[in-house]
């Protein structure tokens, strides 16, 4: 399975929408505490396992997170830690980039999601509080929304409701907005503990992965949000990216700071259906292929990037 | 939003399925909730999301007990409503507690005031015409104390002066009732007196031991009057002291419960905590950690909270204090924490470059996209009924774009990858509920060879328009001369990964007509390439 060594550590890794063997990678210098980062797009060659960079663009500060366009094949959103959030357009030559600069958070900006139906917007979520929501060709945002005590960590579209999107918090609340209404619709005080992670099942619109501190994924039915249907426990540390699959119901995976990425079946009793311990540092960032099935890929503050098939060995040569 | 609640939670509960069927029947991925939902519940916006259970009074009322303490009025709003979100509380439940809490103060103040100013007139009539009003001063007194714990907590703070003024203006009236009492006795001696001047020639000596007598009566009734004010004005502040004694027991229950609770939510995260200890002991935990529990695992900002909480530097990540008593804490790198350090001793670590990333042309075109968007997998099943629904096969040559019509098929027409490497599948995979999933599994996922074989170039790719697989071939000339080395492996193993991809895109389309009439062509297609190979 083929590796690829970032000079930074990884912050995040997000499957292009369009291409199957393309996947673009966040890292940020220093860990993330201060100084530079850098977006690479790898492009998985057919022929060898293995990872080349198709095209790296240079930031001043750390990206914490990356998401592709779902209208323009080629370009590409990256959350950066001055607060920014910077387009690039990836078939440009990186003097040519980035292609937008966008700054209205007032602190980090940590994580980054493009509307999968809509395909025109995208929301931000920031240390600020705040999530905002774009359009690519408008030069501001088109809306806060502010209502979190805490950072936002990360924040979801809903991938049937074109207008519902989850942010989760350190306030350790999910948080069910509606870019029609004003205020957010609906709060789940998910954990005792602040909330990294949250996303939808994209087989059942009503379901809700959120990953905490407190080493627990839970699933929320936003029907009957007072008790969570499943509660997947298994990591020894925060858990810090949860990802459900894009094509299987029950399948889900994670990565955290136990530094292993597992893959779970919430419907099952026994949910860890899959581990896998090649990063020897935090793992920060885990994708699941949209357009292949069972594809893999995971970056952790080891510098390195693994992309694998499902059942495999990451780090099988 | 959430008020409109009557129909919704029976409905939600019942028609989630159909409202997705509805939906998805609805659209090509874009738009698809205004309309059906509209048709179902009142609301036109997804109501699924929305709180639809009514207000809850026991929860109001306890955020109200909460909001009412005055350690919580001195908080920042957002502290406390984020509180209340954390108990559960919906907004509208917050909402009404906040709507609920200024006003009682006020009124318990008025009203206090009120027994107050009576407790002070009581008292002054009471020492005028002696007997009977001492039954009204314990009245009020008593009424004061119930009427002011209510509203204790509040009225902690302002007591004091309140009984300050009380007791002033007790003193006040009982000096002004024993000056009274005073006059009306100094009168009734002067007038002795004066009797006693003008009868003096009369009867002296029987006047004066009667004037003395009565002056002397007079004078101890007087001292008597003193007295009892004087006693009245104790009891008065006893009961002062009881009510603010009861008050400060009062206050001190609420502390204690508040204490309970704080005990218990400990000791339920201590056992939580003794649960998971034996896992979380894997022999990785370094001093650093344990000292630093105030570390959180949080995000990106725990690692910059490290115990303190500010750093000077602005470029440098600030933290917030992270919240006490957290799960342990994962053992950072070592590198990590000597960056850490050094960012705290006000260094800059050394390897940041200046880096200009604003854009050169912050008015560059967007660029129009080359490819038309993909239905999801989990579109797919609703993309059956939506006509015209082109997905367009992709290709990753560097620089080349092609659009090659596809029915429904997913594949690059590059020149190995049929079976590009991550599409293999491995038997060792356990998959769990394989037959209910929309856009279909691999059901022959298990004919994979069992054997892991070291890697084996794949086949030539069943290509639906060959002169666009050669065009891309001409670049790259490597790719021919792996295959023919390989050939015989490929050739036994084409057939099974033929099937499998024929199988692949049966389920990725749904739709068995479209994928039989591509099937003969990959064939040919294929026995073209492997006669050219040959050649």
């Amino acid at each position: 399975m083929p590796v690829f060594k970032t000079p930074f550590n990884g912050y995040s890794v997000k499957f292009s929408p369009f291409y199957e063997s393309r996947l673009a990678v966040a890292t940020a210098q220093n860990f993330g505490i201060l100084g530079n980062g850098r977006v690479h797009v790898l492009d998985l060659s057919p022929a060898a396992p293995a990872l080349t960079e198709l095209v790296a663009f240079d930031t001043a500060d750390g990206v914490y997170d990356l998401a592709w366009s779902e209208s323009h094949d080629s370009l590409l959103i990256a959350a950066v830690a001055d607060g920014s959030v910077k387009i690039y357009d990836t078939a440009l030559p990186p003097t040519a980039n980035p292609i937008r600069s966008l700054h209205e958070h007032t602190r980090e900006v940590h994580s980054a999601d493009y509307n999968p139906t809509r395909r025109d917007s995208f929301i931000t979520s920031s240390w600020d509080d705040t999530v905002k929501l774009w359009t690519v060709d408008r030069p501001t945002s088109v809306r806060t929304f502010k209502e979190h005590a805490y950072c936002v960590y990360n924040a979801t579209w809903n991938p049937r409701h074109s207008d519902v999107f989850c942010s989760a918090s350190g306030d350790c609340t999910l948080r069910i907005w509606d870019v029609r209404e004003m205020g957010s619709t609906m709060i789940i005080p998910a954990h005792e503990f602040e909330i990294l992670a949250c996303d939808w099942n994209k087989y059942d619109d009503c379901l809700i992965a959120s990953a905490s501190v407190d080493k627990s994924i839970k699933i929320w039915d936003v029907r009957n949000y007072r008790v969570p249907i499943a509660v997947l426990n298994g990591h020894g540390y925060a858990v810090r990216k949860v990802k459900f699959s894009p094509h299987r119901r029950n399948l889900l995976a994670s990565c955290s700071y136990d530094m292993t990425v597992c893959l779970w079946d919430f419907m099952v009793e026994d949910a860890l259906v899959g581990r896998y311990d090649h990063h020897t540092e935090f793992a920060v960032g885990v994708d699941m292929s949209v357009l292949v099935e069972g594809l893999l890929a995971s970056t952790g503050w080891d510098e390195l990037v693994y992309v694998w098939q499902q059942g495999m060995d990451p780090r099988a040569v | 939003m959430a008020t409109q609640s009557p129909p919704s939670p029976s409905s939600t509960a019942g028609n989630p399925p159909t409202l997705a069927a509805e939906t998805s029947q609805q659209a090509t991925g874009v738009q698809q909730d205004g309309p059906p939902e509209a048709a179902e519940q009142p609301i036109s916006s997804p109501s699924v999301f929305v709180n639809s259970e009514p207000m809850r009074e026991e929860q109001v009322q306890n955020a109200v007990k909460f909001l009412s303490h005055p350690k919580v009025r001195g908080s920042p709003v957002i502290y406390r409503r984020s509180f209340l979100e954390k108990k559960g509380l919906t907004k509208e439940e917050i909402d009404e507690a906040f709507r609920r809490v200024p006003d009682p103060p006020p009124s318990a103040q008025a009203t206090s005031a009120n027994q107050a100013v009576g407790q002070v007139k009581s008292s002054s009539s009471n020492i005028q015409s002696q007997a009977p009003t001492q039954a009204l001063q314990p009245q009020p007194a008593g009424a004061a104390p119930t009427a002011v714990s209510p509203v204790s907590t509040t009225m902690m703070s302002r007591f004091h002066w309140y009984h300050a003024v009380l007791a002033v203006g007790l003193l006040a009236a009982s000096g002004a009732g024993t000056a009274v009492f005073f006059k009306k006795s100094l009168i009734p001696r002067l007038k002795s007196w004066i009797r006693k001047v003008v009868l003096e020639e009369e009867d002296d000596s029987e006047n004066k031991s009667i004037a003395k007598p009565s002056l002397a009566e007079e004078a101890a009734a007087a001292a008597k009057a003193a007295a009892a004010a004087a006693s009245d004005v104790a009891k008065a502040s006893q009961e002062l002291l009881n009510s603010k004694n009861e008050e400060r027991r009062y206050f001190s229950e609420l502390m204690n419960l508040l204490d309970v609770q704080l005990q218990e939510m400990k000791s339920m995260s201590n056992s939580i905590r003794k649960l998971e200890g034996p896992s979380n002991n894997s022999g990785r935990t370094s001093l650093v950690n344990q000292e630093d529990h105030r570390d959180s695992v949080t995000g990106v900002k725990q690692p910059y909270a490290n115990g303190k909480a500010d750093f000077d530097m602005q470029s440098v990540r600030s933290s917030s204090p992270p919240a006490p008593g957290e799960p342990s804490v994962a053992p950072h790198p070592k590198s990590y924490m000597e960056i850490m350090a050094m960012v705290q001793r006000g260094e800059k670590p050394p390897n940041i470059r200046d880096i200009n990333d604003l854009p050169p042309n912050p008015n560059q075109q967007l660029p129009n996209p080359r490819l038309a968007p993909k239905a999801k997998p989990w579109e797919v099943g609703q993309a059956q009924n939506a006509s015209g629904q082109v997905i367009q096969s992709q290709v990753s040559a560097e620089g080349l774009n092609f659009k090659v019509q596809d029915n429904g098929l997913n594949h690059q027409s590059d020149d190995d990858s049929s079976v590009p490497w991550w599409q293999r599948k491995n038997v060792k995979i356990t998959e769990v509920g394989e037959d209910e999933i929309k856009a279909g599994p691999y059901s022959v996922r298990t004919n994979e060879p069992p054997v892991q074989r070291t890697w084996v170039p794949p086949q030539p790719p069943p290509v639906v328009m060959p002169e666009a697989a050669e065009a891309i071939r001409r670049p790259k000339p490597s790719g021919p001369t792996e295959q023919s080395t390989s050939h015989q492996l490929a050739s036994q193993t084409s057939e099974v990964t033929d099937e499998l991809q024929r199988i692949t895109k049966i389920s990725e389309a749904g739709g068995i007509e479209e994928i039989k009439g591509n099937g003969s062509v990959q064939n040919s297609s294929e026995i073209q390439e492997e006669q050219e190979t040959h050649a």
